[in-house]
């Protein structure tokens, strides 16, 4: 938001964040799904190696997958509500390369999970 | 009807590829005369990986089990223990991305950099694991034409 006050810089300076910052929905939601997606790596690991985790997760809906899929639905919407709430906004191109190393880490992560266990 | 389905499943993802491709190109010349163009394109996107994700989900639990078992006793066992093992997990990442895309897709992208830069980002994101995923489920596929096709010849 531009500001009245303060000179031409700090005007034009402010005026140049908002041409770059997401909006309160687009980062709330922006940082869950990285958060989601790496839960979800994460849940795949620890479903894998701890038996009692998978089995508890079968009796939740009958399927492993289902669960785990719910569970990363659940998550990215809760949390991006929650986030919401905070009414932070973040630099696009920051929560971009947040979003881009997020998925890079899970997807390499599981396959390499998948690979050597 | 179930092959319908299996069928019906990774057309669903190539549409879904295709239409986050389409996002990606419309962005790279966002202005005000597409702005309209690029929202709903954004919301094509979820509503094609939604169908992918519920059709292959429906087959891979109620009919997978079979292909499985054919697979692992084939000469390509690793087309479940490596493909279908990571390709169940790694399709939630597009799924989620594909989600989120029309969320960050509604901002005014010709004049916010940073908006722009974050759509691009996550539709890239969409169709290059979109791709991986439709390459494991071709692996996945020869897994189990291969064990068929030495089950035949004994």
């Amino acid at each position: 938001m531009s500001r009245i006050s303060g000179g031409g810089a700090i005007v034009q300076e402010d005026a140049i964040r908002d041409r770059t910052k997401l909006s309160v929905a687009a980062t709330a939601f922006g940082l869950s799904a990285a958060v989601s997606i790496l839960f979800n790596t994460g849940l795949a690991c620890v479903k894998d190696a701890y038996p009692p985790v998978f089995r508890f997760m079968m009796s939740l809906t009958g399927h492993h997958w289902i669960t785990q899929g719910l569970a990363d639905l659940i998550l990215f919407l809760v949390l991006g509500f929650v986030l919401m709430l905070a009414g932070v906004r973040m630099n696009g191109n920051g929560l971009a390369a947040i979003v881009a190393a997020a998925a890079v880490f899970a997807g390499g992560g599981l396959a390499l999970w998948t690979v050597l266990f | 009807m179930t092959d319908i389905i299996l069928f019906a499943h990774p057309t669903f993802g190539v549409l879904g590829i295709l239409s986050a491709l389409w996002v990606f190109v419309e962005v790279l010349n966002a202005s005000e005369s597409n702005r309209v163009r690029i929202r709903r394109a954004a919301l094509i996107v979820p509503l094609f990986m939604v169908l992918a994700w519920g059709l292959g989900g429906y087959w891979y639990i109620t009919h997978y089990s079979v292909d499985k078992a054919l697979i692992l006793n084939g000469p390509w066992p690793f087309a479940h223990d490596l493909f279908m093992e990571t390709k169940e997990h790694l399709f939630f990442i597009p799924a989620i991305l594909a989600l989120y895309l029309p969320i960050v897709a509604a901002a005014n992208l010709a004049a916010n950099k940073g908006a722009r830069t974050m759509v691009l980002v996550v539709a890239a994101l969409i169709v290059v694991n979109g791709l991986a995923i439709e390459g494991a489920g071709i692996v996945i596929d020869h897994g189990a034409k291969l064990s068929l096709m030495q089950w035949r010849a004994k």
